[in-house]
């Protein structure tokens, strides 16, 4: 089965004054992959997602999305196909779940000028749109959310973490770039991502997924890609990198059990990835 | 770690189409507004208040949208309102076309000031976008002292024709139940685009600008669409209020309305466009109406403010909306009871 490259990163780098973050990092995505991104803090896991979302001009290097050359600001790219989380959540903390979760499937309709001035008028009329409200419940059935009239402050880490997947799901990417979306999960946020994640994949499309729990992120990928320091150390199979001596001189190198005592990395947890998974 | 999302709550959903988006404020709106009228009949003075606090109403809720909303405080408030009025007096003085006119001019060329202005600012947020949009504001009122060949200098404008609407020309009550109207109007086409989806994403803008920049809006460019919709609203505002005084001069809207405008939904509640009425209305009989102080009204008022910041953080339409909410649970109880 020849499967269609999606996205392309060549000679990405990223160099902040003197300090070089990411150091010509190339790989490929192709459509319905699951990549895993892994590696300790600071390796440069958050600096690859925002080169490749837009959220950080590349120092050099390209992106190419389906063919075309993926440029310009954040909103442009996710205008073509990408949608992402963040490390630390964005939510309107004020407003309900339902809204948050609203905003990624509304997005696309207040893209260019004239949809915004329009958006405003034929929101001043007509307010709820049923198809809008059926968006919702269904991305919210999906990933098992419930109290949708719950304000997003009011919810713990792990929810917040459901619900900007959530969001990120209703642009219906492309590419999902997810960003530490376990760390402060429960075993429900944690199938619920994994659902939304194979969910992805079914519609053949790609996800790049964040985790510095290599356990966990090598149960869930087809593919993982190990940074140490802004460069890729090891790109291949996850139980192949387990095993790696990449693997062993990163994280186990120096202090061996510094990395496995995150609340998403707990025995029930990974047991309620395997359901999913299997 | 069991925390869950399972925590109880009312309904996990509330969507029903029969219920009217809005309409629940439109109605308390209307009915507050009649009583008004009542009051006012044909006392000229208390006509005036009406005039005056539907002016403040609209400056307000011009600024709702940029500000609450969006999260973005422009202090041109009173340039967008004073565009408005010299409209409303240049297009009498000036030119032979219908008077009504003003009220579409009026708003474009605020709006087109705003866009212009938003674009010169919006690299800037808080305090300095606040300090630079108050020069502007500033800056408009010595351009008007100036500009005597347009403006009329510091003597402004004045001897308006009267309205002319499909040959009926509208008398000064009119005026008055026609402003109370236009900010009803506004306030709920606000109030329901605060729900719809245009609103989330403008709100939303307000925490979390990076979540709608990843979601495929240019927040850049929706700020400057709010700042253009608020800076249009203000200006039917000062069109409103020119025509009802009859004259303009450059000291008509000045940064005081400003910073007053700051303070309404503050007073009447920032959760709803009708906050920012009630705030207006209050405003007004605070400082214009208050018989036992005629010189300290805006102190009054600045001790109001306290005071309902400590007592109501939500203002006066949120408390009120909390005790609907304790009188139900009562009458629920009591009906449980009997």
């Amino acid at each position: 089965m020849a499967e269609e490259t999606l996205l392309v990163g060549r000679g990405l780098t990223k160099r902040y004054g003197g300090v070089t973050a990411l150091e010509g990092v190339d790989f490929e995505l192709r459509a319905g992959e699951i990549l895993g991104l892994v590696g300790p803090n600071g390796a440069g896991k958050t600096t690859l997602v925002d080169l490749i979302s837009g959220a950080q001009a590349a120092t050099t290097g390209e992106l190419v999305l389906r063919g075309s050359k993926l440029t310009g600001p954040a909103s442009r790219r996710a205008r073509a196909g990408l949608a992402r989380t963040f490390q630390y959540p964005q939510l309107a903390l004020e407003l309900s779940v339902r809204d948050n979760l609203l905003l990624g499937w509304a997005a696309r309709r207040h893209a260019s000028l004239w949809q915004m001035i329009v958006g405003a008028a034929a929101g001043a009329l007509r307010p709820r749109v049923p198809a809008d409200q059926a968006a919702v419940r269904t991305l919210a059935e999906e990933l098992g959310i419930e109290g949708l009239d719950r304000a997003a402050g009011d919810l713990t880490l792990g929810e917040q973490r459901l619900v900007e997947v959530g969001r990120a799901l209703g642009q219906d990417p492309l590419v999902l770039l997810l960003d530490e979306p376990f760390a402060g999960s429960d075993a429900r946020g944690v199938t619920g991502i994994a659902e939304v994640i194979h969910t992805v994949q079914r519609r053949g499309h790609a996800v790049i997924l964040v985790d510095h729990n290599v356990d966990l992120v090598a149960r869930l990928v087809d593919r993982v890609m190990l940074l140490d320091r802004g460069r890729v150390v090891f790109d291949g199979d996850p139980r192949e990198c387990l095993a790696s001596p990449q693997m062993q001189s990163v994280y186990f190198g120096s202090d061996a059990d510094t990395d496995t005592d995150s609340g998403a990395g707990s025995p029930e947890t990974q047991a309620e990835v395997e359901d999913v998974r299997s | 770690m069991t925390t869950t999302i399972s925590r109880p709550t009312v309904s996990s959903d509330r969507w029903d189409p029969r219920r009217i988006p809005g309409g629940g404020g439109l109605a308390l709106g209307v009915a507050v507004a009649a009583l008004i009228l009542v009051w006012v009949g044909s006392d000229g003075y208390r006509q005036t208040l009406v005039i005056s606090a539907a002016t403040y109403a609209l400056i307000a809720l011009g600024m709702y949208v940029p500000y609450l909303m969006a999260g973005s405080l422009s202090m041109a408030y009173s340039a967008y309102a004073g565009i408005g009025g010299y409209a409303v007096g240049l297009i009498s003085a000036r030119t032979g076309l219908p008077l009504v006119v003003a009220w579409i001019a009026g708003p474009i060329v605020a709006a087109l000031v705003a866009v212009v202005l938003g674009m010169v600012t919006r690299r800037l947020s808080g305090f300095f976008l606040a300090a630079v949009t108050l020069l502007f504001g500033m800056a408009f009122t010595a351009f008007l002292i100036d500009a005597e060949s347009v403006s009329g200098g510091s003597g402004g404008l004045g001897n308006l024709r009267p309205l002319n609407l499909l040959g009926w020309t509208p008398s000064h009550y009119h005026v008055v139940v026609g402003s109370a109207v236009v900010v009803c109007v506004i306030a709920f086409l606000l109030d329901r685009l605060r729900l719809s989806p245009w609103g989330v994403v403008v709100r939303t803008m307000r925490d979390a600008p990076r979540a709608v920049e990843a979601a495929g809006v240019r927040v850049p460019v929706l700020n400057i669409v709010a700042l253009a919709l608020g800076a249009m609203i203000a200006a039917v505002g000062g069109g409103l209020f020119t025509y009802a005084a009859g004259s303009i001069t450059p000291d008509t809207f000045t940064l005081n309305i400003v910073f007053l405008a700051i303070f309404m939904p503050l007073i009447g509640g920032a959760g709803t466009p009708w906050g920012a009425v009630a705030g207006a209305v209050i405003a007004v009989e605070l400082t214009l109406n208050f018989p036992a102080v005629q010189t300290s009204g805006t102190l009054l008022l600045a001790v109001g403010v306290l005071v309902i910041m400590l007592v109501a953080p939500k203002g006066v339409v949120g408390y009120a909306d909390k005790l609907r909410t304790r009188l139900w649970a009562l009458l629920r109880k009591e009906r449980d009871r009997g």
